[in-house]
């Protein structure tokens, strides 16, 4: 008995070899030289010198630094929030009994097959001034007078309008099929029982929906802050950061210092501190749900 | 309903694939290291072949990468093919690199000693290159080649040799200048009989010149078609700073931040008020085609633009150097080198042949300068085909006035960090030009601080 089991526990062993050898090669092991990295001075090119703490130390000082990761702290607080409220809103919508469910399933969820580089050219195309959708379609409800502009991409409160908005309607897709399978899931059962004790449809909602997609909620909302904390690529194609370094959020620093000041080993040591906050985020997180669980 | 949403995705789907592969870089994909093939084995033999090894019956294979994208991508290859066919023992590889990742791959393969044997830089990069050990000395080998520095226009060459050491071989030199649409310029009764713009030379001259124009032509012209961030409104301030008499933001000694203060002051004053009095279109999503499209009578750029209103139809414009506005003439402007980057095994007769063939393009300038370039050397401005192309001959005296920045390292650090951070903010008229000065001396410091 003892050792049919040890016996399979080697064949697991053995079948989950290939992938652990390559991920301990490419994760693993560049993670640990990448802590290394944090203490040296290291271009594009080779190792330089060791610097002990001063990465650190200059990090700490940073006020750029800390301003990027404010920005990306922004993005969280814009985005998290308002892409919980809108997927479920979606959800709510598409899964009424109608007979355009199906295009609402597929309109929904069309703009999460795109790439960041499309959707965010689609979003310059729609904020630009002069010929962009936005300010056609306000020019022409007549809410924008004939000969005035609202700059999206260069005012830094508008510019980050825009990033969220586009953010928003790409990636929601994914995020309201998430609630949208979580809603199929509550039994048709509970529903009825309510509706015979009178209960209207504000009353399903928010006693018997809104629970029920509880667990979904607490995964999604980790999710997008970790998701939103990482935001660059869309950032860098619409406003690149701009003006006067507003939008720059904590990647986009890194990548400028890594990859175009040719300073990897600082740029490690962001990286580093942004992965430490997001496990702290993910830890509290964690926490949170598991205290609240116990409780219940 | 369901075939038309499924041709909606499948058409959403191939755009994505088809931008995506515009973003991500490709061409580098064949950037494989040399073989260290054919020549190593007869490296011997060649030193006692005589100066001209033509016709020694040993092919010598030469990687080349370049940065250049249409136009310009094409004239290069058409004088690589050239030079291949007309030199039996060199053969050049040309691989075309993405531009915006050229500098990154090319430090990162010589790094690895997989770089080429000839590559191109930008005048303003060269001293980070030096610095890094990318590139390598040229004397010895244009030596060898028989290569006569005396042939480079001397403004070009000189932006190239640092610590009395030549370390490229300038191909041609691309300056900010200004065009203008005939059509709209005659409409306004502000083109001369030669063809060229009727404008006072000085500073109240050429904003006469501009509001004019804004009177004049129909209201959906735009007087002034520039962008309103970053590289051209930075070149027209380098060009204004530069003709007041200033000389870049550093020191000569490259240590510290050196802005003159009320020289660059006053020439991003001056560039304010054309975005603050209308002259230029607020937050233009795109000038060129606004220039292009025939609703702007005069825009600045680079030379490289020449090309690209050529082969627009029915466009007439002309071509001229910017308008000298203050004490003396002078441009925004860098330079194309070829370098020779460092490599292994320094194989003399590689580096003799790349030697050769860099001197080969600047010789043969009338090609590369289809683009709008102007050649490096002044003999083939008096080039038959190239006295024939029109425009070029409008603008070739800029060589000589164009300011390069001084040789440091952080050149376009300072100018992306410092320069074009700030002076956007003047543009758009949320800082004054006098602090915007201020920040960038702070700015510039830090930078060659760190």
């Amino acid at each position: 008995m003892r050792i049919s089991k040890w016996r399979a526990d080697l064949l697991a062993l053995l079948f989950l070899l290939p992938f652990v050898l390559i991920y301990v090669l490419y994760t693993i092991w560049p993670m640990i030289k990448g802590v290394e990295m944090t203490f040296y001075k290291w271009t594009l090119i080779k190792k330089m010198s060791y610097v002990g703490w001063d990465n650190y130390n200059k990090m700490f000082h940073d006020r750029e630094v800390w301003e990027a990761i404010w920005h990306s702290t922004l993005f969280v607080i814009l985005t998290t929030p308002t892409m919980v409220v809108l997927a479920i809103v979606l959800a709510l919508i598409a899964n009424r009994k109608s007979r355009l469910r199906k295009l609402y399933r597929t309109v929904f969820f069309i703009p999460s097959v795109l790439s960041v580089a499309v959707a965010s050219f689609l979003g310059l195309f729609i904020f630009q001034p002069y010929m962009g959708f936005v300010n056609t379609f306000l020019h022409l409800i007549r809410i924008l007078p004939e000969n005035s502009e609202i700059f999206w991409l260069t005012e830094v409160g508008l510019s980050w309008i825009a990033v969220s908005a586009i953010t928003l309607w790409w990636t929601v897709g994914f995020n309201f099929i998430l609630y949208l399978s979580a809603m199929q899931e509550i039994p048709d059962e509970i529903v009825e029982a309510a509706r015979l004790d009178g209960a209207n449809n504000w009353n399903v909602f928010w006693n018997v929906t809104l629970p029920h997609l509880s667990p979904i909620t607490k995964t999604i909302t980790m999710l997008q802050i970790i998701a939103s904390f990482k935001v660059f690529l869309q950032i860098y194609i619409i406003t690149g950061g701009g003006p006067l370094d507003k939008t720059r959020p904590i990647i986009q620093l890194i990548y400028q210092t890594g990859f175009r000041e040719n300073d990897l080993g600082y740029a490690a040591t962001m990286s580093y501190v942004v992965f430490v906050i997001l496990l702290v985020l993910s830890a509290i997180q964690y926490w949170l749900n598991n205290r609240k669980e116990a409780r219940a | 309903m369901r075939k038309n949403i499924g041709l909606t995705l499948a058409t959403l789907m191939s755009a994505s694939l088809v931008l995506s592969a515009c973003g991500g870089n490709n061409g580098g994909g064949n950037a494989s290291p040399e073989p260290a093939d054919s020549s190593s084995p007869s490296a011997e033999a060649s030193s006692s072949a005589p100066a001209s090894d033509s016709g020694s019956g040993k092919q010598v294979s030469l990687s080349f990468w370049t940065l250049f994208s249409g136009g310009d991508g094409d004239n290069m290859q058409a004088m690589i093919d050239e030079f291949n066919k007309t030199h039996p023992d060199i053969q050049v590889k040309n691989t075309k690199l993405e531009w915006g990742e050229y500098y990154t791959k090319l430090i990162t393969a010589v790094g690895n000693g997989n770089g080429p044997d000839v590559g191109i830089s930008h005048t303003s990069r060269l001293p980070d290159l030096i610095n890094q050990g990318v590139v390598s000395e040229l004397d010895d080998v244009a030596e060898g080649a028989g290569v006569d520095w005396g042939t480079y226009n001397s403004n070009l060459l000189n932006a190239t040799v640092v610590d009395g050491k030549h370390y490229a071989a300038p191909l041609d030199t691309h300056p900010f200048i200004m065009f203008y649409n005939k059509k709209l310029l005659s409409d306004a009764g502000l083109l001369g009989e030669d063809g060229k713009p009727v404008m006072e030379q000085s500073a109240d001259g050429f904003v006469a010149f501009l509001d004019a124009l804004k009177q004049k032509l129909p209201e959906k012209v735009t007087p002034f078609a520039l962008s309103n961030s970053n590289d051209d409104p930075f070149r027209l301030w380098w060009a204004l700073y530069h003709q007041l008499g200033a000389s870049d933001v550093i020191s000569d000694d490259l240590g510290s931040a050196a802005v003159d203060a009320d020289k660059g002051a006053k020439a991003a004053d001056y560039i304010q008020k054309l975005y603050t009095n209308g002259y230029i279109k607020k937050n233009d999503p795109d000038f060129y085609k606004n220039f292009q499209s025939g609703t702007a009578a005069i825009m600045m750029t680079g030379v490289w633009a020449t090309g690209t209103w050529e082969a627009t139809k029915d466009f007439e414009f002309g071509a001229m150097p910017i308008p000298q506005i203050f004490d003396q003439p002078a441009t925004w402007g860098d330079s194309h080198t070829v370098i020779l980057p460092v490599t292994k095994k320094e194989d003399p007769d590689k580096r003799k042949a790349a030697m050769i063939f860099a001197d080969w393009l600047a010789s043969n300038g009338q090609i590369w300068a289809k683009a709008g370039h102007i050649p490096s050397k002044p003999s083939v401005l008096e080039n038959a085909d190239y006295k024939a192309m029109p425009y070029r001959s409008d603008y070739a005296s800029v060589a000589d006035t164009v300011k390069f920045s001084k040789p440091s390292t952080k050149n376009w650090q300072i100018r992306d960090n410092a320069l074009f951070k700030y002076l956007n903010e003047v543009w758009a008229a949320k800082m004054t030009p006098a602090d915007a000065m201020t920040k960038i001396q702070a700015e510039v410091e830090k930078i060659l601080k760190e």
